[in-house]
């Protein structure tokens, strides 16, 4: 689930006094509103998609919040069957529900229905960016003892970082030298009287030491103000690949005078918010009134961060106004964002039960994150550089999910396909498979036998129809599978893809 | 793709029988290479010398067979006699680094005057014994008794296609010049030794129909190579599969899943699709084994590479929808040749053109390796795309794969210093086919933009040109540059 040297943990905290003197005051404070939160969590096996996955608990920590919500990190609630919060100062565990949970930005709400829980909580007022250097504290219920835990450090660094929950996507975070360790996770940072971060990820310790991340309270905001329809919505993106105008001689041939201002537009990316507003080349100058610097920053209260920063502030049907430099003349545009699904498929799966497609012991699957996650060790050149290339390439405009052959279960019916297994689909019975749900038409199609054709020269895979359809259930009792194929997205949205659909005139 | 260096043997001090006997005299040479390699990431320069020893074999007429990994890369290669320290250089007649075979010719004829040398043997089969041969410091003969466990194909050390292999059981005491060792068979020549492991004990062998087939292509002076077909192919024993490419009732033949249209199958008309039935009269069963005098079932691989030389000819007897058919054509290895990213380049300088701080090369397996055994997942991912499906992605020969492998920090590449692994389409407008067409582009341009159109993200780089001659001084001095090109 979680790759490479940034491991995010679960970890448990709660915001300390960040000036000195009133550390009594914080921590009492903190005793009443922070809580122990402890999961019993199940993950699904791709490697097994319908089966109902492994159960396994951890402890995390959250804090009170307006509303009788309870604020955490994804991680710590996500795949939650059963969850209990216990506060330091009240022995009880209460029973708790998820409310909202966001993997993007690796936040959730947690409600307790029992309103004894609430007795004696305040709430916890959310404060704004903390400065360079000063001080914070970090509550929660890390490894090491069972009650709750502070530890204090300064705040090192406010940039970009990757939140590696969801795999894929980067946000303000903003680095504190206190300690942080697993089951620090959800907990508040505190600065005064007021949360100014939630713990969320560290480095492992052979990596790095004193280094530790906590969401600030811009994301916090943003994702509270989201959920306030009761629907939390994906982060928007403007979907496009940019460079630094820092060379002299590209400045030149943009005719851009040596301002130090602009970036230039290298990618757009199909069906994102700016297809067919922005074009290759483009440099923009200005995004919202904020002037971009040639390395792509702007400044937001004073602090340079990334342009994008101004992107992520906004939601679904939200605009951006641009200033735009274009064949030598100062256009301006207006771009409307949504979210990118067609990198979805970076993203892990929490919630959502694997889909997949039984046929004749052949196991049809999407290729996900997860899936990849499992397959990495044995996954063939194809399939990785499919995976790796799929955004890069804008694959998803002719296959917006790529379904892959990701097991063959050995059955007498099946012995010559064993070796298929990891292959990816390219049609199936002479139909184009572009998303899962291409799968099962496309069995239908054709006559007494299924031919499906794979990436690249490898062999067809061939089955007689009666008997990939006969030997199902000896199969399906053999491996314990219930479900012949699941292939509800659940809400889920692809890329739409824009290949030439059957029908459409030219 | 494995380095031939990994196969640089390890050798256990075990038991050995045998002593010198007067027979063995005049029949092995020592070989001494120094070998420097090019450096990849800095095509300008060489990476750090070092010493292989090995044995050769003498053969009638006093030139010198060696295995190709020992002399791969070489600065300079000399021979020195057994029983003397007599030394003299010698020259590499002929090389192949598919088979890992080379034939050295001493600068000084005379030099091996008096050295009978060794016939080549008999192919042998499994369960023959056989003799591997070292040399002890003093010049005698040390005998190890061996076995073959196999002989079958089996991948060689370039990995780049199936040969004839014998696999051996033998124990090995460790001695100097051990690099390359003859495997022996009452007296006369059975394999050359390029492989061993000290811990099972089993080490591989380039059998004689490698060596046969290697020595009459070289002795015109003018050295081939073993033909390929240039196809990709599987089995066809699932009876679902072969009903469905309508395969011949009786059995027999594989699937051809790619056809490279240059090759020999392609030139005689084969398709993708098509099920071959039988190569110049021997058939093929479902698993892609032909019925081997000597051998039994081998594989295919061996009938078209050990058997026929590259012009014989050819003849296939295929089935297409079900109706079967014989074409026919002669052999060649253009499908392993003329192509547009090569494999195999060793003694061979990488291509390299500086503009201003970019550095640009054509793309070779080589470079690709350099990357070390995870290549595949740590090189630039493009990269490694266009070389694994080179047949897809770049089918076209003359098109090579021009990219930008670094930037030198230069005063005019400000910006631009953290780039790598961009593959060039255009310069100025202008489709680049190869190192050399981009060096005359650039050339042409005197004043104004040089634009740098590459296939990935950012797209161009822009340099001025008027920038260059100043600049390219600049950075060749710096950075200490012998030339900002190879071509």
């Amino acid at each position: 689930m979680v790759n490479g040297v940034l491991r995010v943990w679960v970890l448990l905290l709660i915001p300390l006094l960040g000036s000195c003197g009133k550390g009594d005051w914080q921590l009492s404070e903190a005793r009443e509103n922070v809580v122990m939160i402890e999961v019993t969590a199940q993950t699904w096996d791709y490697r097994l998609p319908w089966n109902p996955g492994t159960v396994s608990s951890s402890r995390g920590a959250g804090f009170v919040i307006d509303g009788n919500r309870i604020l955490t990190n994804a991680h710590v609630v996500s795949g939650a069957r059963y969850l209990t919060v216990q506060r330091e100062a009240d022995p009880r565990k209460y029973p708790a529900k998820v409310l909202h949970v966001a993997h993007d930005c690796d936040l959730a709400l947690v409600q307790v229905e029992d309103s004894e829980f609430l007795k004696g909580t305040t709430v916890l007022p959310i404060g704004e960016i903390p400065e360079l250097e000063s001080v914070v504290s970090v509550y929660g219920f890390p490894i090491g003892g069972d009650r709750l835990s502070v530890t204090r450090g300064v705040v090192s660094r406010i940039d970009y970082n990757s939140y590696t929950h969801s795999g894929r996507e980067s946000h303000l975070a903003i680095q504190i030298d206190a300690a942080i360790n697993p089951g620090n996770s959800g907990g508040p940072v505190m600065q005064a009287d007021k949360v100014v971060g939630v713990a969320f990820q560290g480095f492992r310790g052979d990596v790095a030491q004193n280094v530790g991340y906590m969401i600030p309270t811009p994301v916090i905001r943003r994702f509270l103000k989201d959920v306030e329809d009761g629907h939390y919505d994906h982060y928007v993106d403007i979907a496009i690949r940019w460079m630094p105008l820092e060379n002299p001689a590209m400045r030149q041939y943009y005719h851009r005078p040596n301002d130090g201002l602009g970036v230039v537009v290298t990618d757009i990316f199909s069906e994102g918010s700016a297809d067919g507003v922005l074009q290759k080349g483009d440099v923009l100058l200005s995004i919202d009134g904020h002037s971009i610097e040639s390395d792509g920053s702007v400044r937001l209260d004073g602090q340079p961060v990334q342009l994008e920063e101004i992107v992520e502030r906004k939601f679904a049907g939200d605009t951006v106004d641009l200033e735009v430099w274009r064949n030598q003349a100062l256009e301006k545009r207006k771009i409307t964002l949504r979210p990118a699904e067609m990198f979805s498929m970076y993203e892990n799966l929490y919630e959502e039960p694997p889909r997949y497609v039984l046929y004749g012991g052949l196991v049809f699957q999407p290729l996900t994150a997860n899936l990849m996650a499992v397959l990495v060790g044995s996954a063939d050149l194809r399939l990785r550089q499919t995976y790796t290339l799929f955004g890069q390439d804008q694959i998803y405009r002719e296959t917006p999910e790529p379904v892959i052959l990701s097991s063959v279960l050995p059955d007498r019916s099946n012995v010559y396909l064993v070796g298929l297994a990891g292959q990816v689909v390219r049609e199936i019975n002479g139909r184009r498979v572009r998303t899962l749900a291409d799968v099962l038409p496309a069995l239908e199609a054709g006559g007494d036998r299924t031919v499906i054709r794979f990436e690249g020269d490898q062999r067809p895979a061939v089955l007689k129809k009666a008997e990939a359809d006969q030997v199902m259930p000896r199969i399906m009792t053999q491996y314990g599978i219930s479900e012949a194929h699941r292939t509800d997205l659940g809400g889920r949205r692809l890329a739409k893809g824009s290949w030439k659909k059957e029908g459409e005139g030219k | 793709m494995r380095m031939l260096w990994a196969w640089i043997f390890v050798w256990v001090s075990l038991v050995s029988v045998g002593v010198g006997e007067d027979d063995s005299r005049g029949s092995l040479v020592r070989v001494r290479a120094s070998i420097q390699a090019y450096d990849q990431f800095r095509p300008w320069q060489k990476k750090s010398p070092f010493g292989l020893n090995g044995t050769g074999v003498v053969l009638p007429g006093g030139k010198v067979l060696a295995t190709a990994a020992l002399v791969a890369n070489r600065t300079e290669v000399g021979l020195e006699k057994p029983g003397s320290a007599e030394k003299c250089a010698a020259e590499v007649e002929a090389i192949d680094y598919e088979a890992n075979l080379a034939l050295l010719q001493p600068t000084d004829r005379n030099f091996l005057k008096g050295f009978s040398g060794v016939l080549l043997g008999p192919a042998l089969r499994a369960g023959d014994k056989t003799e591997v041969w070292q040399l002890e410091r003093n010049g005698e003969m040390l005998r190890n008794q061996a076995e073959i466990l196999s002989a079958g194909v089996g991948r060689y050390p370039s990995d780049e296609a199936g040969f004839l292999v014998y696999g051996v059981r033998v124990s090995l005491p460790k001695r100097d010049d051990s690099y390359t060792l003859p495997l022996m068979k009452d007296g006369q020549l059975a394999g050359m030794m390029m492989g061993y492991d000290r811990d099972s004990q089993e080490g591989t062998a380039i059998p004689v129909p490698m060596i046969e087939h290697f020595l009459k292509d070289a002795a015109d002076g003018k050295y081939e190579g073993f033909p390929t077909l240039g196809v990709s192919w599987s089995p066809l024993r699932d009876p679902n599969l072969r009903e469905e490419v309508l395969a011949p009732k009786a059995g027999g033949g594989l699937l051809l899943t790619r056809v490279n249209p240059r090759g020999t199958a392609g030139r005689a008309g084969l398709r993708e699709g098509d099920v071959l039935l039988s190569v110049d009269g021997y058939k093929l069963d479902e698993d892609g084994n032909y019925r081997d005098p000597l051998y039994g079932p081998t594989a295919v691989g061996n009938l078209i590479r050990t058997k026929p030389t590259v012009g014989s000819p050819a003849r296939f007897r295929i089935s297409r929808n079900g109706k079967e058919m014989e074409l026919s054509g002669s052999y060649d290895r253009k499908a392993r040749d003329e192509v547009a990213i090569p494999t195999l380049q060793f003694d061979i300088a990488p291509k390299y053109l500086v503009v201003g701080g970019l550095v640009f090369q054509e793309l070779t397996g080589t470079y690709l390796q350099e990357w070390g055994e995870k290549w595949s997942e740590r090189a630039p991912q493009r990269l490694v795309e266009l070389f694994t499906f080179q047949h897809e992605k770049r089918p076209n020969p003359e098109r090579k794969v021009v990219f930008l492998s670094q930037v030198l920090p230069s005063p005019i590449t400000l910006g631009y210093l953290q780039l790598s692994g961009l593959v060039l389409e255009k310069l100025n407008g202008r489709e680049i086919a190869n190192l050399t067409e981009l060096a005359k582009a650039v050339d042409d341009v005197k004043t104004g933009d040089l634009v740098f159109e590459f296939r990935d993200e950012p797209g161009k780089l822009i340099l001025q040109a008027q920038d260059l001659p100043s600049v390219s001084e600049k950075i060749g001095k710096d950075y200490g540059l012998p030339a900002l090109r190879r071509l």
